[in-house]
């Protein structure tokens, strides 16, 4: 019973990914912001010169990274973000490359 | 002088001690709590640590409670031509 209680979709609805979007856009929006304000008095931070130079911004993103993360024990090596504990509130943006 | 407003839109609770600690360091209580920080690279790296959790705007200013308490209150919707005599 408990297996046909917790079943849930492997993909994300569009309303879902249309939020996913939203979150990581107000994310690249906090770093820009962080970076502007920075710039003005001419300072840096190790922690957002990381951030530009690793994490693509959304635009960047192919969807397959935007709604699904990598994973070594599924069938295809990709399992849905939801499984990501606290996955609204943790930036996950990139894989392992060729996965 | 310039001044981060940080505004705490979604909440720490299940997060790890240290992205808790992190809100508390801020003086970020519950959700939409208002805090104005300097410009610093310390409180850049600190607003990094909860980004997700956080939203920022540059200012001018830091307001004070009752500043941001008004900027709350909607128009009253009248005005006063003349105070009652008391």
């Amino acid at each position: 019973m408990d297996i046909l209680c917790r079943k849930i979709p492997w993909r994300l609805s569009k309303f879902q990914k249309a939020r996913q979007r939203k979150r990581l856009r107000a994310v690249d929006t906090v770093v820009a912001t962080l970076d502007k304000a920075l710039a003005k008095q001419s300072i840096t931070t190790k922690a957002v010169e990381r951030w530009k130079e690793e994490m693509p911004i959304e635009q960047e993103m192919v969807p397959k990274d935007k709604y699904t993360i990598f994973d070594r024990k599924e069938k295809k090596y990709r399992k849905s973000i939801r499984k990501l504990p606290k996955w609204t509130r943790v930036s996950q943006r990139v894989n392992p490359p060729g996965y | 002088m310039s001044f981060f407003r940080i505004t705490l839109v979604r909440s720490g609770i299940g997060l790890t001690k240290r992205t808790q600690g992190v809100l508390k360091a801020l003086g970020l209580r519950h959700r939409m709590t208002t805090v104005f920080y300097p410009v610093t690279s310390e409180v850049a790296g600190q607003i990094m640590k909860v980004k997700e959790l956080v939203e920022v705007q540059e200012v001018d200013k830091p307001l004070t409670r009752a500043e941001l308490r008004a900027e709350r209150r909607p128009d009253p919707g009248f005005y006063l031509e003349r105070p009652a005599p008391r």
